[in-house]
């Protein structure tokens, strides 16, 4: 059984990539908020969305994450005026490399969370805990190159 | 290499969520940390004691600090950390409060939570390289760009802190667009007076020595950054001497040369020298050399014959030049135009000669316009019925979205003013809405309703009027009461308030952005309207959304306030160690971080074929390392190592 499991039934792991200013404190915001979610998604402070290097994601399902989210501000909002642009096309790209890795597209979703939006960030990590759910574990650690 | 970790129980908002005692059993595999302490408040004055006595005995090399949201306290431990003689950037925070303990039922998956991102923390810090702050010189002194009423203000603002400023002005007077106003709205004060106390302080006052007027002017390259800018500013020649010129006008009536005059919308002649209009400031007339008979090879002198303190006033040879001044902060209040009435051709301007903008009726109200203030139309007759078109190019979204928040007051303004001079004129007022929101701005309203000549007719789309020539006068129909036409002497367009002409040209020099509206755009629409979004170029007044004059003023002496805050004489500045850094041996000058950098912080190194970085300029977003395709470009704090490690830890 695993750490994060109380059942004994698959629990994903989830990797979150959250931008400092939008994100991030949309997930405080939640915790200000006090509304209890599922503790699936560890989170990993960026300054901007637009750092998220893709080999990072990559590394995430290398070392066990069943699915990566990215976050950032809308669009529009970005406190790095267009980082969060420059995410999103590297999201689009990275999609296409993970296909041909047979990992799916519900397995690495871009989304956009502002600083008010509590419930918009648990929304957005329940159905990515479903979907992954669904999916099942990743189970193609292997085949990964090396990062 | 020793790593502390300190969990905090935040009184019980941690403690009662999160078991420490099971964090701290689940570190003992998988983590490296060298010992786990527990601490009731670290926030508090006694935490923060107690953090700096745990420096010190136990002489930590990295710290874990398990606790709040970092964007709550980060700050607040880096500066115990640094009190305590420990580099601030060796410690990490974990936050398991709004990210854990407040959002798990579960106290024992909750504690696994925790214990992961700790793991991914105490992987994250080892890591983390002290960083040091860095500091350099800075000029406090000021430019800026237009000197409307919100330029002015703010010149006049920053001027009187001692700092010195210049003000780029691109016409030949100062005072904006205000200055050709008679009266203005909300109480009809008269415009010249009353900005004329502010003109004055600028140009004699006991500041005005820090002021540096460039009339005639223009910024045609910036560069530099937050601090230190470099402004190459085109001064055109105005070949009088502005220092020994008393502004007698004795040169201007023996001028033989007649021009449309674009101070008053070409309504009537100037001379090839002149002084703008009456009044004008700085008193000093300029010659429109384009115009000047000297140009067409004739040896004419008669302006300078007739000045009374005899040559050496007027300056034939006077010439263009490239000024260079050096400044740490910039303030752009260029102001706004009308959008162009005449592409909507069915409302006949340029096409009929009584349909007026509202530019040229301010200046056909004026004493010191083409008429002297005499309220006439081109005829030269009294005019029996004016009709005033609000919202033309407004709430339309074939031409402008939004509504300016001001025609309807100087419509209203219009109303009153021709009721004092042309007493039972009859004014229609045909509006898409009527707007008068603030504590002053109901008045007008209210006196143009009480007015027995005034008419409100409502309008549905500005495509729904039609404007054509009558026999004696013109013909307006709208289709909302298509059998009433209107029948009016003159007509007068209130077009939505646009973007400068040469807004964008600018914004290119200057590197700022423009909305998708064409103003220049505010690093937040809320919070920080007065700033750009580079860091030490701030904006004021219309050129950044359509205003008031009130309003620009206030825009202006907001940008006064903020942008000296930074940039203090005899004080260095700061800057931030988080930044990004092209390690030279690898980088391969393919220039892609220059393409993502979002604020031209990175520069290229000719000689070398490698990218550089201005710390100064980068605001550590991280995008260009993300983009670099060599791996050449690393983050201080958040380098690709820290983050995968934090990423291994995290899932470990």
């Amino acid at each position: 059984m695993s750490e994060g499991s109380t059942t004994g039934g698959f629990e994903p792991k989830i990797v979150g990539f959250l931008c400092n200013w939008c994100s991030y404190a949309g997930a405080d915001k939640a915790g200000g908020a006090q509304k209890s979610y599922p503790p699936n998604v560890n989170v990993v402070r960026v300054m901007c969305s637009g750092r998220v290097d893709p080999q990072f994601i990559l590394k995430a399902y290398k070392a066990g994450a069943d699915g990566v989210m990215i976050m950032a501000c809308h669009p529009g909002d970005c406190h790095y005026k267009e980082g969060n642009y420059k995410a999103l096309a590297r999201h689009r790209i990275l999609l296409r490399v993970l296909a041909e890795h047979g990992i799916e597209s519900d397995r690495c979703r871009f989304d956009y969370v502002s600083a008010a939006e509590g419930d918009r960030f648990i929304k957005i990590l329940t159905e990515m805990i479903d979907a992954i759910r669904a999916l099942g574990p990743i189970g193609i650690r292997m085949i990964l190159p090396k990062i | 290499m020793k790593i502390g970790v300190y969990f905090c129980n935040c009184g019980s908002n941690i403690s009662g969520k999160v078991d420490s005692q099971q964090v701290r059993q689940l570190l003992e595999t998988r983590c490296d940390a060298a010992y786990f302490k527990t601490c009731e408040l670290m926030c508090s004055d006694d935490g923060k004691a107690y953090l700096h006595g745990e420096i010190a005995a136990e002489k930590p090399d990295r710290i874990v600090i398990a606790a709040c949201s970092p964007r709550e306290h980060e700050g607040t431990f880096m500066r115990v950390l640094s009190g305590a003689g420990m580099n601030p950037y060796l410690m990490q925070m974990v936050n398991i409060r709004e990210q854990v303990a407040w959002v798990t039922s579960d106290v024992g998956r909750a504690s696994v939570k925790a214990a992961a991102l700790i793991r991914g923390a105490v992987k994250r810090v080892g890591f983390h390289r002290p960083l040091e702050m860095k500091s350099i010189e800075m000029s406090p002194d000021v430019m800026v760009i237009g000197a409307g009423p919100a330029g002015l203000k703010a010149a006049l603002t920053i001027a009187e802190t001692g700092r010195k400023v210049t003000l780029v002005e691109k016409r030949a007077v100062i005072g904006g667009q205000p200055v050709l106003y008679e009266e203005v709205f909300p109480n009809l004060q008269c415009a010249p007076c009353m900005l004329e106390p502010m003109l004055d302080e600028i140009l004699h006052g006991e500041y005005a020595k820090n002021i540096e007027i460039l009339t005639l002017s223009e910024v045609v390259e910036l560069y530099g950054f937050y601090g230190n800018f470099i402004a190459k500013i085109r001064k055109a020649p105005r070949y009088a001497d502005m220092n020994q010129c008393i502004g007698c006008g004795e040169c201007i009536g023996v001028c033989p040369v007649d021009v449309k005059n674009e101070f008053n919308n070409g309504l009537d002649n100037r001379k090839a020298i002149s002084l703008s209009f009456a009044g004008a400031l700085p008193n000093v007339p300029f010659i429109d050399m384009a115009e000047c008979l000297r140009t067409r090879g004739e040896d004419c002198r008669l302006c300078e014959e007739a000045c009374p303190l005899g040559e050496g006033i007027i300056l034939f040879d006077d010439t263009e030049v490239i000024l260079e001044r050096h400044m740490g902060a910039v303030i752009v209040a260029v102001g706004a135009s009308l959008y162009d009435a005449g592409l909507i051709p069915e409302l006949g301007l340029g096409r009929l000669p009584d349909v007026y903008t509202s530019f040229e009726f301010e200046r056909l109200l004026s004493s010191t316009g083409p008429t002297g203030g005499q309220l006439m139309t081109r005829s030269g007759r009294a005019p029996g019925s004016i009709a005033i078109i609000h919202c033309v190019g407004s709430l339309d979204a074939n031409h402008k979205e939004y509504c300016s928040g001001i025609c309807c007051q100087y419509a209203f303004k219009f109303n009153l003013m021709v009721e004092h001079k042309l007493p039972g004129t009859q004014i229609h007022h045909l509006h898409k809405e009527l707007v008068y929101p603030g504590k002053e701005e109901y008045f007008l309203y209210r006196r143009a309703k009480e007015n027995p000549n005034a008419v409100f007719t409502a309008y549905q789309d500005i495509g729904t009027l039609h404007i054509t020539a009558a026999e004696d006068g013109i013909l307006i129909t709208n289709a909302l009461s298509a059998d009433d036409p209107i029948k009016a002497d003159m007509v007068v367009l209130c077009p939505a308030v646009a973007p400068s002409k040469d807004s964008g040209k600018l914004n290119e020099i200057l590197g700022t952005t423009i909305d998708s509206l064409g103003f220049f755009e505010e690093l937040h629409g809320r919070l920080d309207s007065a700033r750009s979004k580079v860091r030490g170029i701030y904006i004021a007044g219309a050129c950044q959304s359509p205003m008031a004059i009130q309003q620009a003023i206030t825009h202006g002496m907001a940008a006064a306030g903020y942008a000296p805050s930074g940039i203090v004489g005899g004080k260095r500045l700061e800057i931030e160690p988080i930044t990004a850094s092209v390690d030279m041996d690898r980088c391969s000058g393919c220039r892609v971080c220059m393409l993502v950098c979002p604020y031209r912080a990175i520069g290229f190194d000719e000689q070398n074929r490698k990218a550089t970085v201005n710390e100064v300029l980068c605001e550590g977003c991280g995008t260009c390392i993300a983009a670099c395709p060599a791996g050449a470009i690393n983050g201080n704090h958040f380098t690709n190592d820290a983050i995968l490690a934090e990423i291994e830890g995290v899932l470990a």
